[in-house]
């Protein structure tokens, strides 16, 4: 299966503490939010790379095993605090729960593969220009994303794009406690024979 | 919190130089600010021939097979990483008078120092490692 990434590291065959020491150098090409998906065969890895980028302030999203190869991906943010609230409808969690309507997730695709509010719609932040038309502006949306920061933008986006009907759920998905789903099997298969995008690849 | 990590190196052996590189280049890798007081036996680690030749301790021979399984980089490939990461080196001078040793006979970029040196480092370093 193939989620969408940034950047791809290949640590294949490397003991520790060489997936580390990639995994640090790699994510000097990435800006802040992209993705990094990082292959190692070192069982250690995992919990290494978990605690690395807790040490170092980045996002451990998850690891995922394929045939003896760990992958591991990490989203890259220096600073992911909800500094500035821009967009004024705002929601809890809880409440948008309990009301009709879209949940419209704005993470990252491997953010949202790793775990998601059941039923909520994938568009990643980057995506939504072009994905509008996917979306009912007679419908209330309630987007949210992991801390509020990118929900806050997607949200000024689509009432920029004529949505009337949009809240900012906040806060996001770190004070999430209900069930999380993970991608189907299905959903991995889809993945899986999507043609990959074209990424990077870093030494 | 720290930001520091103090490692010395007292020891010769092929052993303690994993030991001590992949603490301090780990260290490094999440930012940490790491130095190396390289003291003793612990001077071959970074000696220009030595580190490639370092002894396995006595009855471990079996292990290289090991090593060479588990794909571990070799010592002066983790000795080019750690300074690559900016490990700082301290090698200790009085040792290096006592063996006869200059610079020269080490790796490139190291600092000499006394335990002094290494004390100013290490007195907010958390934590301070010794092999």
């Amino acid at each position: 299966m193939s989620i969408k990434v940034d950047f791809q590291l290949d640590a294949k065959g490397l003991s520790c503490p060489m997936p580390i020491v990639k995994t640090k150098k790699a994510m000097a090409d990435l800006v802040d939010g992209q993705i990094l998906e990082v292959s190692a065969t070192d069982k250690g890895s995992k919990a290494d790379i978990a605690a690395w980028a807790e040490s170092v302030g980045h996002q451990y999203i998850g690891t995922m095993e394929e045939e003896s190869v760990l992958k591991h991906y990490i989203r890259k943010c220096s600073d992911d605090t909800m500094d500035e609230k821009i967009f004024e409808r705002t929601i809890g969690l809880e409440e948008a729960m309990e009301r009709e309507g879209l949940i419209l997730d704005v993470r990252e695709e491997a953010e949202f593969a790793f775990g998601h509010i059941k039923g909520a719609k994938s568009i990643p932040m980057g995506e939504l220009d072009a994905r509008l038309s996917e979306l009912d502006k007679k419908q209330e949306v309630y987007v949210v994303c992991r801390t509020g920061k990118r929900s806050d933008l997607a949200a000024q986006k689509l009432t920029a794009h004529g949505f009337t009907k949009v809240f900012n759920v906040l806060p996001g998905m770190t004070s999430w406690t209900g069930d999380l789903t993970a991608f189907s099997s299905v959903e991995m298969e889809e993945l899986s024979l999507r043609t990959p995008r074209p990424v990077a690849t870093t030494e | 919190m720290s930001n520091k990590v103090a490692i010395i190196a007292s020891n010769g052996g092929l052993f303690d130089a994993y030991k001590v590189f992949n603490i301090a280049t780990a260290a490094a890798a999440t930012e940490k600010e790491v130095a190396i007081f390289f003291t003793f036996e612990g001077l071959n680690l970074i000696h220009k021939q030595g580190m490639h030749a370092l002894p396995m301790p006595a009855g471990a021979e079996h292990y290289a097979e090991g090593f060479a399984k588990a794909n571990v980089p070799a010592i002066p490939q983790l000795v080019e990483m750690a300074q690559e990461l900016g490990v700082k080196f301290i090698a200790c001078q009085m040792t290096m008078d006592v063996m006869g040793l200059t610079t020269d006979d080490f790796v490139e970029g190291i600092e000499v120092g006394g335990a002094v040196t290494f004390l100013e480092f290490a007195k907010d370093a958390a934590p301070s490692l010794t092999f």
